[in-house]
């Protein structure tokens, strides 16, 4: 009977743990076998870290190494408002001076919020994390680390409980952080602020947190943006429950790749020069706007490329989007007679007319295509360079006349323009040049005195800076090469040519009429400079409006180069709506001839004439043990 | 008997050392392995310590390169110069001597030339 009845309880017994192993099997398999995947995956999650390296954005510079962009770095300071508790209002009074907001809108933040995303979901992001203040340097950064180490809540936390004293002890130490930045610093201001853009903050989701990232918006900045930028580096590692790093459980670790340095070609000293010579000019002649270009038209480097009115890049929504706009590039406008380099070199170039051939100017008044075309002044009997010096409209549209549709049609292109000329900066226009076939019977008598036609200011320059390099065109060039963080060479950037429009014999005659232009006589006397010898073409271009030509509103501009012989510079200067006079030559040249003077003396250019009595007694070689007598007088 | 006993009282404590030792090894390898981790951890936040302070450091010295090259920079100077009344200006193409290059010269005379530079740079300083 008893062994029964402990046979029975020995079963019962077996049956219990049989079943509570089986359940515990069960478990086992459960855990390990069935939802093997999703532990393993939240068991990562809870351990597991990554942790995004930005890049550093790169730095622009001039051509001779002068910053003109870089970036710094800074701090984001976030807080997490579920360890604020009710202590907002303490928080907000230590840290609003510092961070320079408003007690009353930090006392706002800091409270725990929930947010929807663009799909209407609701997202808890704010109750743990909310940003209070970008860009904070690294020394208010420390002085917020140490306000709120001493940060006193009027309470005796020793008899706190355990509980209370550790909320104290977090809100202290994790409920403010920091998160590394980079400002984008221009240490110019807004010198070249046209060319070099501005950039503004990309935000990208991260591990649930919004993590901001430079891009470029305009200018260098955008058109390179991707050099700029470099590439982002990560670690994957575990922490610790206090969330420290444990570096030995690193698992993955790639450094970030900085973004590359952009070495344009320009030379801050020059876009000094012609920004303070705009500047006075924009006082004296008090235009809507005016802009400068120095190049280089041997090559298509641009040293100088300024517009007024500018902006600040460091702060770029200061100043009006009218403000932000490059002129240069994107405005279009009438050219005036500064085209008439077009009609008259393609004529030249043809032989359909010769330097000393005369042209009837009709005392300024002639007829063509039920028209009447005037000059500013009569001319009677004019030949090819005197049209030029003088810069009669009649002259030109008769050389026009002469020279044929197509082929006038087939220069205006051949010289880049209805066309990008394919700078690198964004938003570049083409222009407007109507195909034969859409222009009417004076189009041919119109468009050799630029009226038809829209050009940007840089096309008109790079057409002038061909007949400088003996008829090539080139390239604009704005970037001269990319290097890395440690100053290696990336990317080499060379002069890059186009075709070549006109032949060599053609140039040195259009060069010849060009130095008229500044002569006594010519329409740009104020351009001419003391030591050089300078060539170029005046430009005053009614407004075109709503309502056809807009009275008393003109597009005022000089484009010239020296030496006129060996170019060196080629210098462009536009005013829109001048004030104090309107002619291209009585407003424009006199800003020329500052900015070509300024640069020659800068860049050192050999002059090509002899001016006055204050110039250098000639130089002679002699053996070293005479001394000459003109040094010794120094 | 006696014999037996001294015997038996011989081969127990052998083990006992054995075992003894046996836990000791176990100790000190659960020790030295706790000590280890703890190495590891005390190096982990060395290194990781290092990172932050060397990330300080290139920061600083991005800051100061920054500041180097405003200072150095073109414009600033010019500023300066003005602000402390220098008398600082551009030099006029009338107030600069040009040397010619020595390829252009004829040979013999390239030592006159170099030194006649010389002398010319100290006549534009003064």
């Amino acid at each position: 009977m008893s062994n029964k009845l402990q046979l029975r309880r020995t079963l019962l017994l077996l049956l219990v743990l049989g079943a509570a192993f089986a359940g515990l099997g069960y478990r086992l398999v459960d855990l390990q076998v069935l939802r093997h995947d999703e532990l393993a995956r939240v068991g990562e999650q809870n351990t597991t870290r990554e942790f995004l390296k930005a890049p550093r954005r790169g730095d622009i510079l001039d051509v001779n190494g002068n910053l003109l962009a870089t970036s710094t770095p800074v701090k984001t300071v976030c807080a997490n408002p579920s360890l604020m508790g009710n202590q907002q209002a303490v928080v907000a009074q230590a840290l609003a001076p510092l961070l320079g907001l408003s007690e009353s809108v930090l006392y706002q933040r800091l409270f725990p919020r929930l947010g929807r995303n663009e799909k209407g979901e609701t997202v808890t992001n704010g109750l743990h994390y909310v940003r209070l203040q970008k860009n904070v340097s690294d020394e208010t950064w420390q002085s917020i680390q140490m306000t709120m180490s001493n940060l006193s809540f009027g309470v005796d936390e020793q008899k706190l409980s355990r509980a209370d004293r550790v909320f104290f002890r977090n809100l202290r130490r994790s409920a403010i952080f920091a998160e590394t930045d980079q400002l984008r610093l221009y240490p110019n201001g807004p010198l070249a602020a046209h060319v070099l853009g501005f950039v503004g903050s990309d935000e990208v989701i991260l591990n649930g947190n919004a993590v901001s990232r430079l891009s470029g918006r305009d200018g260098i900045e955008l058109q390179l943006n991707s050099q700029l930028s470099g590439a982002a580096g990560w670690r994957v590692t575990e922490t610790d429950r206090q969330r420290r790093e444990l570096v030995s459980l690193r698992d993955e670790d790639v450094q970030a790749c900085d973004g590359f340095d952009v070495v344009l070609t320009l030379d801050v000293a020059i876009q000094q020069i012609v920004e303070r010579a705009l500047v006075d000019a924009m006082q004296k002649h008090t235009p809507i706007s005016i802009t400068g270009i120095v190049m280089r038209p041997r090559t298509g480097e641009i040293l100088a490329m300024a517009t007024l009115p500018n902006f600040d890049p460091n702060n770029p929504g200061g100043a009006p989007a009218d403000a932000r706009r490059d002129r240069v590039i994107c405005d279009l406008m009438e050219p005036g007679s500064t085209f008439k380099i077009v009609v008259v070199s393609g004529a030249l170039n043809d032989g359909v007319v010769h330097f000393k051939d005369t042209f009837n100017c009709e005392e300024g008044h002639f007829a063509y295509a039920g028209r009447v075309l005037h000059d500013h002044e009569p001319f009677g009997i004019l030949n090819t360079e005197g049209i030029i010096t003088k810069s009669s409209n009649i002259g030109a549209a008769k050389i026009g006349i002469r020279l044929g549709e197509n082929r006038l049609y087939d220069y205006a292109t051949e010289y880049g323009f209805g066309e990008v000329t394919g700078i690198w900066l964004p938003g570049e226009v083409n222009g407007i040049l109507y195909p034969v076939k859409k222009w009417s019977k004076v189009s041919i008598a119109q468009i050799p005195m630029g009226q038809g036609v829209a050009v940007t200011r840089l096309q008109m320059l790079m057409a002038m800076c061909a007949i400088a390099n003996d008829g090539w065109l080139m390239q604009p060039m704005l970037v001269n090469r990319l290097e890395d963080a440690n100053g290696n060479l990336v990317q080499q950037y060379v002069p890059h040519r186009v075709r070549q429009v006109i032949n060599d014999a053609t140039d040195k005659l259009m060069i010849e009429a060009l130095k008229t232009v500044v002569m006594p006589g010519g329409t740009a006397p104020g351009a001419a400079m003391t030591d050089y010898t300078a060539a170029g073409k005046t430009g005053t271009a009614q407004k075109v409006g709503p309502d056809g030509y807009e009275r008393g509103k003109y597009f005022a501009s000089f484009i010239g180069f020296f030496p006129a012989d060996s170019p060196q510079l080629c210098i462009s200067v536009v005013m829109d709506e001048p004030k104090e006079g309107y002619y291209g030559g009585q407003v424009c040249g006199p800003v020329f001839r500052e900015i070509a003077e300024r640069c020659a003396s800068y860049l050192n250019i050999t002059p090509d004439r002899v001016s006055g009595p204050t110039n250098s007694p000639p130089l002679t070689i002699m053996s070293s043990h005479r001394r000459p007598a003109n040094l010794s007088a120094q | 008997m006696r014999n037996r006993k001294s015997q038996s009282a011989v081969i127990r404590f052998e083990p006992a050392l054995k075992a003894l030792f046996l836990c000791l090894l176990i100790a000190g390898s659960a020790v030295g392995y706790v000590w280890q981790k703890s190495q590891i951890f005390q190096l982990d936040q060395q290194i990781r310590q290092r990172e932050i302070r060397l990330k300080q450091l290139q920061d600083a010295n991005q800051k100061l390169n920054d500041q180097l090259a405003m200072l150095r920079s073109p414009l600033m100077l010019d500023r300066r110069a003005r602000e402390l009344n220098l008398g600082l200006a551009p030099a006029q193409p009338s107030q600069i001597w040009r040397l010619p290059e020595l390829s252009a010269l004829p040979p013999g005379i390239g030592s006159a030339t170099n030194r006649l530079a010389v002398r010319q740079t100290g006549a534009t300083t003064q």
